[in-house]
């Protein structure tokens, strides 16, 4: 196939019948096999749309602005005397209505336009939200149904007739502009035309009267309206335009039932797997009538699909492009796919963003794998597993155990955990770590109310030795209690009897509060409604409505304040409260919930962030000790902060995972089965995932952080969970090797406690944890560079990037504290020793605060 | 291809929680305003691809967590910042209180080579809202500015989509030209750390 976006200009086309754009100066030299000629027969512009342009090249210097048009040709103008209606497949329109075939979809450059550019500005700026009334008429734009015919200007103008389907992309996040493939029967496809809206007159009209005529500019779909969604209005008005169920990026024209059946139902990557599959055992397909068998389309559309998601992005490279095709995570179909010589030159041509390309390989194998998971592993499995990444075979070795996997991952039900108890007593009849491991591994039931009960007990409201009738009794006391503490602060506030100071540091934190309830899990039913009128008219919120929920959320917070005075409301509260409420739909119980909740998360909402430093140091160690050759990148990346897993750590992954998951995920972490910080082997899990894709693909501590925040809502929490355990196994087994090998001097704690208040650079990694390779296996890929890692000379450039980095902060005089005496340890030879950060890993008691602690870290108050 | 070298502008943005910074950067990014946003945690970006003059540059706008707080871990991406916004809301004087600290902390941590110099935007946001409720008249704002050394000032609404666009494109510009100015004497401070390093490696070996 010929490439579309090729610069080079083809040899001397066929001359169209019907082309005659001036050609108004030299500068159109590559548009110079447009022909001049004037037959002074017009075609009719039904629809013109402004600002639309191809991306010849990665430079956006190099785009072509262009319009995008629906034209009417007169039945006549259909004559065979066009060459490229001669060359077209007549089978495929014969069955087209009439309507159809006198239609063209054409884009055509600005350049080339010549006298007609005001009759297109004309169109395009005339109300097309019902059929045109005035016929406007323009010169015949050359016809073409393959890119071949393009004559090496990108215009084209095809019968709608031609059109299989167009894979839109709407405008998303900040990313890329919205966008338009046309996929013709033949199989060809057009160069993607980009709809740059903010340019376009007649688009931001269109949103204008939108906003005015419903106060909602978004169109059907919800999204904001923009151009692409115009042209799909226009062609709906003379042909059937169904979207795919399977691809919702892809529309079909006129489809068959069998183009429907073909894009039904099952998901596209499954389908493209097992095209390719047949296609690969050679059975022969089923040609369908009229032209391309489904094998072949359904290909096509992957492949455009995909080549459309390389045009989408901005800082993409050929290398990054290759690099993905070799990823021995890739199913080796899509390798191939990635090896079509059309797909390479596109690579050539876009200039892109890695981290999206990165991403959507991932989803590849992220899918294979799932599919892997269900099945019975073999030998082959193991070996190829012992390429890869960390923690990979530990899995086999986990799943191998006496229990199947299925019946370990079940969930616990309401009649299971009844069965637990004595029926008279309610004392539990086996022990709390039972409990736990089947909660572990198997969370607990979503539907049938278990959590209400189970959750008191992971939280330790209630204790696993108790009888109902102490439940009971402590859940009453408890209530009473609530009442009190959210009674104290109502108090002083109806009565006005606190001090200025008081009431003003009360006013802030209920302005925090409110401000973040109302941003909380808004899109969960529960906490979704606006119908009650806000209690207070001063509020910045009186005029949005509230519901009971928020306001409970808002006392709660509050009574949480007064209950927890040194801390004070901190972002991220709002967040870990939110479900432990929609789980128990009462005020009392789900404040003390929190409060024990808040008990191991407080360390994190200090004001000197000393528990997140902790966190993230400890994340450091981890991964310098298991997967020193991601350490080295990050290194470099300047990523060794692990600041990309802030809001993860912070609050559990509740942004990342859907709101199922996230209750899922926290029952699990509650249990403290293996560790009481399992929360940080889940990041570990994450992001050796990801880590090939990390290694190969990220170049900048900018790119790393966005990576990582667009994980979210893609992970899958069942292989996440699975993974975290057998990565912390390993990091068990290593521990052991390394305290057994006589070299090593006992843990070292010489240098300080794990929490301590130092200036940021802290986060700068001291190499305290090594000795990877020793208990890394041979298997691993890594082997060298763990090497490097512990010590030698790998880590002696690591150090004197970090000390480097120092000396810069302290020249300029900024940084204080800390530094200095970490730059001064970093200078002395390693020790190869479990950083008491890590060792810390080990234990499966939960690290609280005594309130005097808090005060000590600088608290809440004020703040 | 021989292109002219792309331009990247880190632009930060800053100011107190619920004040409407994520809701600014996705109404000029995305072109959308949604009343659910979530609370920022951590820190993200966007960026956007904008002409300035004839220039194609890329903006990126760093949104981060408002909350006091959490802004010791600034330091990792304040760093090389071409442009600051300070955003407040019209109708909150707490927060217009406290753009002094935010750029005071702005520039300790980011710590730019002329700190006198730096570009500064400020923002007054949510000017949408009722009359009765504004806070900060727009004078008092502008008198603030002028003692800046003449920052720009702009009053929005994210949530109306006004002068957004407008104060966005100062912004770009402001980056812009701090982006040209530095690069001109941007070899000096490079070369040292590397000569630091090689011979660090070569005390190691
Ligand atoms: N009326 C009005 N409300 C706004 C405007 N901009 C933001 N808001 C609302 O103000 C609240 C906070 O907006 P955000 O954009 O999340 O604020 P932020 O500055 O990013 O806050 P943090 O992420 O906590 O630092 C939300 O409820 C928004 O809906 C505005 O221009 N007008
Ligand atoms: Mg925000």
């Amino acid at each position: 196939m010929a490439n579309p976006l090729s610069p080079s200009i083809p040899p001397s086309p066929p001359s169209p019948s019907a082309s005659f754009y001036d050609m108004s100066d030299d500068e159109e030299g590559d548009y110079n096999t447009i022909m001049h000629t004037r037959t002074g027969k017009g075609v009719k512009l039904l629809y013109s749309k402004s600002k639309v342009y191809v991306h010849p090249t990665p430079s956006a210097k190099d785009n072509i602005p262009g319009f995008i048009a629906l034209i009417q040709q007169k039945s006549s103008s259909l004559a065979p005397t066009s060459p490229s209606t001669e060359a077209r497949p007549t089978s495929a329109s014969s069955s087209k209505s009439v309507a159809s075939t006198s239609l063209l979809l054409a884009w055509v450059p600005e350049s080339a336009l010549g006298d007609a550019y005001d009759t297109y500005v004309k169109v395009d700026l005339s109300d097309s939200s019902s059929p045109p009334r005035q016929s406007y008429l323009v010169p015949e734009p050359p016809t073409s149904t393959t890119t071949h015919s393009s004559l090496g200007t990108y215009a084209f103008a095809v019968p709608v007739s031609e059109i299989y389907s167009l894979l839109v992309r709407p405008p998303s996040l900040g990313w890329w502009f919205g966008s338009v493939v046309i996929n013709t029967r033949a199989g060809d496809s057009f160069p993607a035309l980009f709809f740059h809206d903010s340019e376009c007159e007649s688009t931001i009209l269109q949103r204008k009267k939108l906003a005015r005529e419903s106060f909602d500019p978004f169109s059907d779909g919800g999204g904001m309206f923009w151009g692409g969604d115009e042209v799909l209005r226009w062609l709906k008005r003379y042909v059937n335009i169904e979207r795919s169920g399977a691809e919702p990026s892809i529309y079909l024209v006129e489809p068959t039932a069998d183009d429907k059946l073909n894009f039904g139902g099952k998901p596209t990557t499954e389908k493209v797997r097992k095209s390719l599959e047949e296609e690969n055992k050679n059975t022969p397909s089923k040609k369908r009538d009229g032209g391309m068998d489904p094998i072949t389309k359904t290909l096509k559309e992957a492949r455009w699909n995909f080549l459309e998601k390389l045009s989408q992005v901005t800082t993409f490279t050929r290398r990054t492009a290759q690099a993905v095709a070799e990823n021995q995570n890739l199913p080796p179909q899509v390798r191939r796919l990635m090896h079509n010589p059309q797909v390479q030159t596109l690579q050539d041509e876009f200039d892109s963003a890695r981290i999206y390309l990165a991403r959507w390989a991932m989803g590849i194998a992220e899918q294979s794998e799932r599919e892997r998971m269900n099945r019975i592993w073999t030998a082959k499995d193991v070996l190829e597993m012992e390429d890869s990444a960390v923690g990979e075979f530990e899995i086999l070795e986990l799943e191998a155990g006496n229990l199947s996997l299925s019946e370990r991952r079940k969930p616990v039900t309401l009649t299971e955990w009844n069965g637990w108890f004595d029926e008279h007593t309610g004392r539990l009849q086996i022990t709390p770590d039972e409990v736990k491991e089947r909660i572990f591994h198997g969370g607990l039931d979503p539907e049938d109310g278990v959590r209400k009960e189970a959750w008191l007990f992971l939280l330790e409201v209630f204790n696993w030795d108790s009888s109902k009738d102490e439940r009971a009794a402590a859940l009453n006391s408890r209530r009473d209690e609530y009442i009190r503490l959210k009674g104290a602060w109502w108090e002083r506030q109806i009565e006005g009897n606190s001090t200025p100071e008081q009431a003003e540091y009360m006013r802030d934190q209920k302005s925090r509060i409110e401000k973040d309830v109302h941003r909380t899990d808004r899109t969960i039913a529960l906490f979704a409604g606006e119908d009650t009128p806000h209690p207070d008219p001063d509020s910045p919120f009186a005029d949005v409505g509230t519901n009971v929920h928020l306001e409970q959320m808002k006392d709660m917070l509050l009574t949480y304040n007064e209950y927890n005075k040194d801390l004070g409301y901190v972002q991220g509260m709002s967040d870990l409260l939110a479900p432990i409420y929609a789980v128990m739909q009462d005020d009392a119980v789900a404040f003390w919930g929190f409060e024990k909740f808040m008990e191991r998360m407080e360390r994190n909402f200090l004001r000197d962030q000393s528990g997140m430093r902790l966190q993230l140091l400890t994340l450091d160690h981890l991964v310098q000790l298991l997967d020193p050759a991601l350490y080295l990148h990050l290194q470099k990346l300047d990523s060794t902060n692990f600041f990309f897993f802030f809001r993860m750590l912070l609050v559990w992954y509740k942004r990342e995972f859907e709101w199922n998951n996230v209750l899922h995920l926290w029952e699990v972490l509650w249990t403290d089965y293996l560790s009481s910080n399992f929360h940080l082997f889940v990041a570990l899990a994450i992001l050796e995932r990801h880590r090939d894709v990390i290694m190969e693909h990220l170049r900048g501590f900018d790119e790393v952080l966005k990576y990582v925040n667009e994980l979210s809502n893609t992970i899958d929490l069942q292989t996440t969970l699975i993974r975290a355990e057998a990565l912390f196994r390993r990091f068990q087994r290593t521990v052991e090797a390394i305290d057994k090998k006589g070299n090593f001097p006992a843990p070292n704690l010489r240098q300080r406690k794990p929490i301590s208040a130092t200036s940021s650079s802290d986060s700068v990694p001291k190499a305290s944890a090594s000795g990877a390779d020793t208990g890394a296996g041979p298997a691993s890929s890594s082997g060298s560079a763990s090497g490097g890692a512990a010590s030698g000379s790998g880590s002696g450039s690591g150090t004197a990037a970090q000390t480097k980095q120092q000396q810069q902060q302290q020249n300029k005089g900024k940084q204080t504290q800390g530094g200095q005496g970490q730059g001064a340890a970093d200078a002395k030879p390693k020790e190869k020793v479990i950083s008491p950060e890590l060792r810390q890993l080990l234990s499966r008691k939960v690290e609280k605060l005594d309130k005097k602690e808090v005060r000590a870290h600088g608290g809440g108050v004020g703040t | 291809m021989a292109t002219r070298k792309k331009v990247l502008l880190k632009v930060i943005i800053l100011g107190d929680s619920g004040v409407g910074k994520t809701s600014l950067m996705n109404q000029y990014v995305n072109k959308k305003f949604s009343a659910s946003y979530k609370a920022t945690i951590g820190a993200d970006f966007l960026t956007k691809e904008v002409l300035v003059d004839d220039r194609i540059v890329t903006m990126q706008l760093w949104d981060t967590a408002g909350q006091e707080r959490f802004q010791s871990l600034g330091v990792a991406f304040y760093r090389g910042a071409d442009c600051c916004v300070l955003v407040y809301d019209v109708n909150n004087s707490k927060s217009f209180e406290t753009l002094d600290s935010w750029r005071d902390e702005f520039l300790i941590q980011a710590s730019p080579m002329d700190p006198e110099s730096f570009p500064f935007v400020v923002i007054g946001n949510k000017i949408d809202v009722e009359d009765s409720k504004r806070a900060i008249s727009n004078k008092r704002a502008q008198m603030f500015c002028q003692q800046k050394g003449g920052v720009p000032y702009f009053e929005t609404s994210a949530k109306e989509a006004i002068n957004v666009e407008q104060a966005f494109e100062v912004i770009a510009r402001q980056a812009l030209a701090q982006e040209e100015a530095g690069d001109f004497n941007s070899d000096f401070p490079e070369t040292i750390p590397i000569n630091l390093e090689s011979s660090n490696n070569g005390c190691a070996c």
